[in-house]
């Protein structure tokens, strides 16, 4: 191949990529901005706190905040439809990154503080250090080797998500 | 202290490669057992409690097997092939290498970082900062190595599989620095944005990364292993160029419903590479399918290609939102990645590795027993993996779209599941260990009892 069909490669390689920039990043930037009327308030510097450590431990390998329409109203965690209402954009205005997740080894999460016991702030730190003294059958490892206050920043972050 | 040998840069992102390969491996097997037996956990003394938990050790599984074992295994599979092709050496052996320090530096740091809780929390873009701008500083160098070896060619043409090393080496860069946002220290972009660009990089670093730069291996090894000469390079160069996005991985989900529809119909359009790609093999393989008897890299690279295919017809159904309801979220999916991750990209670098490494230490590998129980361990291993995910998958699927069932009945449902696919991991593993027990032993110039039959063929056809 001759020097055009070099250039011919290069600027085919990069207009395919910028194809894909525009249709994924530029356009929904536009189209769509980000909404400004966010359904949660932004965090609190204890709730971001919180969300750091569920980053960190990776729970959002296991468990999505992500409702599909097609789910709501049949989506289980305990009685029907208690996964609670569609995800929108509007929910994700503070989280950077947004923690959609991608696997549900565990429950979605995006609505658990709406859940009776999910309400429950010591509910939440005693599920995180025991697991399986409320649900014996569960996969999920136990959090009790984290400091206590990390585990009220853990709870008061998963509050958050109504 | 960086060689200039010939060949020295390819022969050390091949060892790497293996070395970064045992490591994943392990831990994915760790995980596996946590996952079929959750209470192990007890017997992890408390202060490694925190390093030692499924939520750390899955990154390092994922990240260090893609950059640390596959990525690795390509560069070295493309330190080897561009010169064959271009007529030329390598543009430099030096920079080569130093690519090569810089990337084990890369993966060590994943080592580390990792199980101390230090990540972006973004999937296959965890890696911190610093990280980050050391891996594109490392891709840069290896782009340019490839570009300089092609522009001194000696060879006119360029073969498809140059094609595709050289867009491949133009646009990971680019693809990795937009998706792990390299400008910005937190790495995230916000809310709907994040999930969007996030998911734009998932999807490239298979489509721009592993499926370009994998066929262009793909079109070298076909008709080096099959003996016959590719059936049409134009017909090659027609399933080249296709167009990307990600958003299928995320269907459903509160990104724009015209962004999701548009994605699916790109989606679609990756039926125009498998199908040029399925016809080539097809046609170039004829008259020689009984070279899988004698060869094991061929047989490794034609397991690859079969289930590259059956990769993209998964791929395919997986991008309607149909098929994407049922399958999205549950074990379908673990087993459809470690379908194109392990039974195709892996058994192609498998082959690429019997093939190069005799070329490169210039004796023959040291086991050609090892090496057919290696491919057998891992072909069986693997397909235990797989089946089960997709009927585990399949049995989430089903119970979550019913209703009304409690959470726990599809976690319970999930065991026997997940201990098929703790055994096949394991199967998996020891394969890969005889693996590195061949490579190490053909490195050292060890000289196995059975080798003196193998020893009067050349290197090429001595596996």
């Amino acid at each position: 191949m001759n020097r055009e069909g070099l250039t011919y490669l290069t600027v085919t390689s990069i207009l395919v990529l910028l194809t894909g920039i525009l249709v994924t990043i530029i356009v929904p930037a536009l189209e769509s901005p980000l909404p400004t009327q966010a359904s949660r308030p932004p965090y609190t510097e204890q709730e971001l706190r919180g969300k750091l450590i569920y980053q960190r431990e990776g729970c959002w390998y296991c468990h999505t905040q992500q409702v599909r329409r097609p789910e709501v109203e049949i989506g289980t965690v305990k009685v029907r439809g208690d996964i609670g209402p569609e995800s929108r954009p509007e929910d994700f205005v503070y989280d950077k990154p947004a923690l959609w997740g991608t696997e549900r080894q565990g429950p979605d999460l995006a609505h658990v503080a709406s859940r009776p016991y999910g309400a429950v702030k010591e509910w939440h730190i005693l599920h995180l250090k025991d697991p399986r003294a409320f649900e014996p059958d569960t996969i999920m490892p136990s959090f009790a080797h984290l400091p206590e206050d990390e585990l009220e920043a853990l709870a008061d972050y998963l509050l958050t998500l109504k | 202290m960086l060689s200039y040998k010939e060949g020295s840069a390819a022969k050390g992102f091949f060892y790497s490669a293996v070395v970064w390969l045992i490591i994943p491996v392990f831990v994915g097997l760790f995980m596996a057992m946590l996952l079929s037996y959750p209470t192990l956990q007890h017997y992890i003394p408390s202060p490694l409690r925190g390093p030692i938990n499924f939520g750390r050790l899955r990154p390092m599984h994922v990240n260090l097997a893609i950059f640390g074992w596959l990525s690795m295994a390509y560069v070295a599979g493309i330190f080897y092939v561009t010169p064959r092709l271009t007529g030329v050496r390598l543009y430099s052996e030096r920079l080569g290498n130093l690519a090569l320090v810089l990337w084990n530096i890369f993966n060590i740091g994943i080592l580390i970082t990792f199980p101390l809780g230090y990540t972006q929390a973004r999937e296959y873009a965890e890696m911190v900062w610093p990280l980050d701008v050391l891996f594109l500083v490392t891709i840069i160098l290896i782009g340019i190595n490839i570009w300089g070896t092609v522009r001194r060619r000696k060879e006119g043409k360029l073969y498809i599989s140059l094609w595709d090393f050289m867009a491949a080496s133009v646009i990971f860069p680019l693809v990795y620095a937009v998706g792990n946002k390299v400008w910005d220290f937190s790495g995230a972009y916000n809310g709907l944005t994040d999930n969007i660009v996030n998911y734009f990089y998932v999807h490239n670093l298979f489509n721009i990364w592993f499926t370009t730069a994998g066929l262009g291996l793909a079109y070298y090894l076909l008709p080096k292993l099959s003996g016959n000469p590719l059936y049409s390079h134009r017909l090659a160069v027609w399933g080249f160029f296709g167009v990307w996005t990600g958003q299928h991985h995320q269907l459903w989900g509160p990104a724009p419903d015209w962004l999701e529809i548009m994605t699916v119909v790109f989606s679609m359009m990756a039926a125009v590479p498998t199908l040029v790609f399925s016809y080539n093999f097809f046609m170039t393989m004829r008259g020689s399918w009984g070279r899988i008897k004698e060869s094991i890299a061929l047989r490794f690279f034609v397991v690859g290609a079969l289930l590259w295919i059956f990769t993209c017809v998964q791929g395919l159904a997986h991008s309607l939102r149909s098929f994407s309801m049922l399958v999205h979220f549950t074990n379908w999916v673990v087993g459809h990645s470690h379908l194109a991750f392990v039974a195709n990209y892996s058994f192609w670098a498998f082959a690429l590795l019997y093939l190069a490494l005799p070329h490169l230490v210039k004796r023959p590998i040291y086991s050609r027993s090892l090496a057919m129980y290696h491919f057998w361990l891992t072909a069986v291993g693997i397909t235990i993996y797989m089946v089960s995910m997709w009927i585990a998958g399949v049995i989430q699927g089903v119970y979550w779209l019913q209703g009304g069932i409690p959470f726990i009945e599809t976690v319970k449902a999930m065991h026997p599941y997940f201990v098929a696919r703790m055994l096949g991991g394991a199967m998996v593993v020891v394969g890969q260990l005889l693996l590195a027990y061949n490579v190490w032993q053909t490195a050292r110039g060890a000289v196995h009892t059975k080798q003196k039959v193998t020893a009067t063929l050349a290197p090429q056809e001595a596996i």
